[in-house]
């Protein structure tokens, strides 16, 4: 689960600490790709990887949808567009019951396979998915450290003066906003496998505000901070179990101490922990 | 040769015209100022050359190309940059990322290209990081390189500003008050630059409060009142003009 969560960050952070906006809707991006490759392996006729990379592709043209009409929005204008959003894909995700089985989720998803490898055992899971996680944060590390992501960092800190130097914000910001999708949407695939069932809660607004949360606290801008995040928030619960606090309010405590967390390090880290950007 | 060229340009915020008919000519080679009193509609003429407000009436044309209404981003790709007032560099980028962001053209901000032709941009980057440096020096930012945009003073900013312009390597360049607020030394520099990127051919307009700084700096001024354009000629000419000076210094 962390690394999923990892990427889930990471490509989080490509809008909020390059771009500086705030999305709430990136758990849809997340249940889009996972609905997508769950539904094209479930039909058997084509192998895992090529389920995943539809899912990709596809999540990547519904980003487009939301990223046209609401990336000329900035700041809270923004945060709202994305929010209906989510709110949207999870409403179609959790109505539309002839293909996502809604509130029923889709069980019995395959394990999957990589040729001649059956992922079946969590160790062989863990491998695949470390792997993923390496891939992923190369290949967004090499995105933030290129001309590329230096654009982002401009149109962060100045549109007017971005454009006014010959650069296309729109199209920079349409192609960031696809990337991250397109990541979210890997995380998804990769999580349908591991759990071998999804339902629409899993990729609700709470998991985008998590998702959110892990970018902030960890830090925004670079990538170790969002990773420093992954391990910080999704340790938590696993702390308090070995302190011993019952299972009966863990859940609730947890929340309780994301909430202080959250309140303490942007009061006396307001950049996060590790990140380098302060988002304002 | 004229390099740009506004034909009765009008813009209208409501009732209030700020700039009203303005025919203007910029030629290359030549520093041409634009003067007059607070509100005459100096930053409104650059923010509709720039594209950063669209026109009410009128048309603007860069080299005979009609530019009246396109986007910021695609007058400056043909070769009209800008630097606003307050310089506006990127504050939390370093001095040298604020060098690198405004080259032209480069490989790298293709997303795909950065991260399957990663060689073809690291040898780029190379190039242009010379570049940068280079200009870094001419502007004596060289210490600043890798110091964040944010910890330079108000006057090391405004030549950030002015040396980034020319990594964009325009043709027409449009400067809003370039010497406001920098140092007298800092201000001779600007000036020594500009009159070199002139005698290059280059088309230069400037915003300016500062009468000495015109009559030093300008081959042609044009002197704005309630967003028109009233005089027009060489600086020795219209600053001597008693209207003028009542005008725009009170005296």
């Amino acid at each position: 689960m962390m690394a999923i969560y990892a990427i889930l960050a990471l490509s989080l952070n490509l809008l909020v600490g390059y771009i500086g906006l705030p999305s709430l809707c990136h758990a849809a991006f997340f249940g889009v790709g996972a609905y997508i490759a769950t539904l094209l392996v479930l039909t058997n006729t084509m192998p895992f990887f090529l389920c995943v990379l539809i899912g990709i592709l596809g999540t990547v043209v519904l980003s487009f949808l939301i990223s046209f009409p609401s990336l000329r929005l900035r700041g809270d204008h923004f945060v709202l567009a994305s929010l209906g959003f989510q709110t949207i894909v999870f409403s179609v995700l959790y109505n539309w019951i002839e293909v996502t089985q809604g509130p029923f989720g889709i069980a019995g998803i395959p394990s999957p396979r990589l040729l001649n490898w059956v992922l079946d055992t969590p160790w062989e899971y863990l491998l695949f998915s470390l792997m993923a996680v390496l891939l992923s944060g190369m290949l967004l590390y090499w995105l933030g450290q290129s001309p590329f992501g230096r654009v982002l960092k401009a149109i962060r800190e100045d549109e007017l003066s971005t454009a006014a130097l010959g650069k296309n914000v729109r199209l920079f910001k349409v192609i960031a906003f696809a990337v991250a999708a397109g990541f979210a949407a890997f995380a998804g695939a990769i999580f349908a496998g591991y759990l071998r069932y999804i339902d629409p809660t899993s990729f609700g607004l709470t998991e985008s505000v998590f998702i959110l949360s892990i970018v902030i606290v960890g830090g925004a801008g670079n990538t170790l901070g969002p990773l420093v995040g992954t391990f910080l928030l999704l340790l938590l619960p696993e702390v308090l179990r070995f302190l011993g606090v019952p299972e009966s309010i863990a859940p609730n405590l947890r929340l309780v101490l994301y909430s202080l967390l959250i309140i303490i390090i942007m009061r006396y880290k307001p950049q996060g922990l590790a990140g380098e950007y302060q988002y304002q | 040769m004229s390099r740009l060229l506004l034909h009765r340009v009008t813009k209208r915020f409501g009732g209030v015209s700020a700039v009203n008919s303005v025919s203007l000519e910029f030629v290359e080679g030549k520093i041409a100022a634009l003067i007059g009193p607070n509100g005459a509609g100096k930053t409104t003429v650059f923010n509709l050359i720039g594209g950063q407000l669209n026109l009410t009436h009128g048309q603007i044309f860069y080299d005979d190309v009609e530019i009246s209404n396109k986007l910021p981003w695609q007058i400056a790709n043909l070769g009209v940059g800008r630097i606003f007032q307050d310089g506006r560099v990127f504050q939390k980028l370093s001095v040298l990322d604020n060098m690198m962001v405004a080259f032209p053209k480069q490989k790298g901000e293709n997303a795909l290209w950065s991260l399957f032709a990663r060689g073809i941009v690291r040898r780029q980057e190379k190039v242009l990081n010379q570049r940068a440096y280079w200009l870094l020096e001419t502007f004596g930012l060289l210490n600043s390189t890798h110091r964040l945009a944010a910890e330079l003073s108000y006057g090391e900013q405004k030549l950030l500003a002015i040396a980034r312009l020319m990594a964009s390597q325009p043709k027409v360049l449009l400067l809003d008050e370039p010497t406001a607020g920098v140092t007298p030394r800092t201000a001779e520099k600007i000036l020594r630059i500009l009159r070199q990127e002139a005698d290059a051919g280059k088309t230069i307009v400037v915003i300016e409060h500062n009468m000495n700084v015109v009559s030093q700096c300008a081959d042609v001024v044009h002197f704005m009142e309630s967003g028109r354009v009233s005089l027009s000629g060489q600086p020795n000419v219209i600053l001597d003009r008693s209207y003028v000076k009542q005008a725009y210094l009170g005296m």
